[in-house]
């Protein structure tokens, strides 16, 4: 049985005025735990990269927090982790934020890293996209002077 | 815990890009209109509300107040809720609970997302500003891809993560991905509160270009403009009120971590993990005494913005081993008539009015289980259980609601 409402026929009516207005998110003000992310530039600076280890369930966390999401535990052991792993996922860049189609594709990959719990963002260069593989072993290429900053890898390309 | 029921459902005319006739409390009233007059109640039935849309996707703080008399709360309770893409399962989830502990006896659910009179891409950045601020100042690049800036390409990215993912470990191929589409928009040709309508094949979808490798324009969603309202009643007022109900046997809702985002406190992990399904499916089952899904639902509406989580949801929700999905959809198990109908309306893959589109899933569901469906998208099976599902937060919130055509029993 169809209810009466399906029958009504449906025509948009006159298009209603319209009035323009902004948020402005610049004003809003942002407290941060930023230790872990601290802790991984000033590594970068180093062409290494650190984060930070539950002594409880042993999960190493890059950029590392404050406290173990699995066991509620305050956490404060840097480890280092190795600039090496393999590819979680991974897509390829066809078109940009807004549609337009991209000149050169490109591979953006989230890799855990050796040693790592945790996945890092990151681009893949020096391989056909084509090829990427997820499990696919890859390695960081640094910038030559780094400067403690998260753009300090240029970006990753297979072993 | 009282047995409560689907008593009606009331849709607004269309679902279309831009609804330049109407203000968005004026399209909201439209549904609840609607659903007073497939249910044949008044105003004055209705015990209290609940009221969800996303939050910032247009810019409004208190809607649920501006709209007060729009949807006829004056003088009664209403609460909003806002859960991200699975706001529309909550806001129905919220009123059964209202009902279920016995506080209320009928409470109406309103649900919309009017999305040509905000931004969605300022709603979505939004989600992750705070961290998006520090990685920016720490070196990110947004849009060059250096210092963890690869999104991807937008809000696609993440999802195509997340497609990337689930071909990987599924062995499914893209090309199903672009079967899924074109089954889903096919379907949605079919139902009058589609938005996007059109006949449409695996070649159709495939002449689409790119976005972000696997994915291509014709494995997204649209954007829409439209409301969904539902009324749920306890059992005895349920049985006097209606000749046909879908009674709500099982809910659940379940959270993880992120998986997509919080990179500034190494939050990221697969994105096709999706463990909250499974344990949000179990939950509900087990809640709604099914005791081998795979045989006992009838019927799936699952979210899904993007074409592949149609097949991915099925198998972490249970409804099939993981890897079988991609098989059934080649053996025209998924079809309107086949053994399971998946997103027989078109999915949230071709109607996103994003806050109604979680209580869209339901509200299917239970159209499907009385047998009111309008247009053809009608499942000629007798449906007796089905299941919906809702999606969204930061890739990690499911929401499950099981129907079905006759109440739990006591216990």
């Amino acid at each position: 049985m169809i209810p009466e409402v399906a029958e009504v026929s449906f025509e948009m009516g006159p298009e209603t005025r319209q009035v323009q207005a902004t948020w402005d998110v610049t004003t809003y003000k942002y407290k941060i735990e930023g230790r872990g992310m601290k802790i991984l530039c000033d590594a970068m600076k180093e062409k290494k990269i650190r984060g930070i280890r539950c002594n409880e369930c042993g999960t190493v966390y890059v950029p590392g927090p404050g406290f173990c999401r699995k066991c509620h535990i305050d956490i404060d052991e840097v480890v280092e982790v190795k600039d090496s792993g393999e590819v979680g996922t991974f897509a390829v860049e066809m078109a940009d934020m807004r549609g337009t189609p991209v000149d050169m594709e490109r591979v953006t990959a989230q890799i855990k890293l050796d040693g790592a719990d945790t996945w890092l963002g990151g681009t893949i260069e020096g391989i056909d996209w084509h090829d990427v593989k997820i499990g696919m072993k890859v390695k960081a290429v640094w910038a030559d002077n780094p400067e403690g900053k998260l753009s300090d890898i240029d970006h990753f390309e297979p072993i | 815990m009282r047995n409560v029921a689907i008593i009606g459902v009331g849709y607004t005319p269309v679902f279309v890009s831009k609804r330049k006739d109407v203000n968005i409390v004026e399209m909201i009233s439209e549904a609840v209109d609607a659903a007073f007059h497939n249910t044949n109640l008044s105003p004055d039935d209705i015990d209290a509300l609940t009221f969800g849309n996303m939050q910032t996707f247009e810019g409004l703080n208190l809607p649920h107040l501006w709209a007060a008399d729009h949807i006829r709360a004056l003088d009664k309770p209403t609460i909003r809720i806002s859960t991200g893409g699975t706001t529309g399962m909550s806001t129905l989830q919220a009123a059964y609970y209202q009902v279920a502990s016995g506080l209320h006896d009928i409470v109406m659910a309103v649900t919309w997302e009017k999305q040509s009179e905000g931004d969605s891409q300022v709603g979505l950045a939004g989600i992750v500003m705070p961290e998006a601020m520090v990685m920016v100042q720490n070196g990110m690049d947004l849009f060059g891809g250096k210092g963890m800036g690869g999104m991807g390409g937008g809000s696609t990215g993440a999802a195509s993560y997340q497609a990337m993912s689930y071909l990987h470990h599924s062995g499914a191929s893209p090309e199903h991905i672009d079967k899924m589409a074109a089954l889903e928009r096919t379907n949605a040709s079919k139902n009058p509160y589609a938005h996007l309508r059109k006949v449409t094949t695996v070649e159709d979808i495939q002449a689409t270009p790119f976005i972000s490798w696997p994915l291509r324009y014709g494995h997204t969603c649209p954007t829409s403009d439209g409301a969904t309202v539902a009324i749920v009643a306890c059992e005895e007022k349920a049985s006097k009120l209606a000749d046909q109900v879908a009674w709500i046997t099982g809910v659940a809702a379940c959270t993880s971590d992120p998986t997509t985002a919080n990179l500034i406190e190494g939050q990221i992990t697969d994105p096709a993990e999706q463990q909250p399904a499974r344990i949000a499916a179990e939950k509900a089952f087990a809640m709604a005494g099914i005791k081998n899904p795979r045989k006992e639902i009838d019927m799936a509406e699952l979210y899904n913005g993007f074409a592949h989580q149609s097949l991915m949801w099925l198998e972490k929700l249970g409804l099939c081993k993981e890897g079988e999905a991609h098989k059934m959809l080649d053996k025209g198990a998924l079809d309107i008539d086949g053994e399971l109908p998946t997103n027989a309306s078109g999915g949230v893959f071709s109607t996103n009015a994003i806050g109604a589109s979680a209580m869209n899933r339901p509200a299917e569901c239970a159209l499907q289980i009385m047998r009111k469906i309008e247009g053809g998208h009608q499942i000629p099976k007798k449906v007796k259980k089905a299941l919906a599902h809702g999606w969204g937060g930061l890739f990690q919130y499911v929401t499950v609601m099981i129907l079905s055509d006759e109440p739990r029993e006591a216990k």
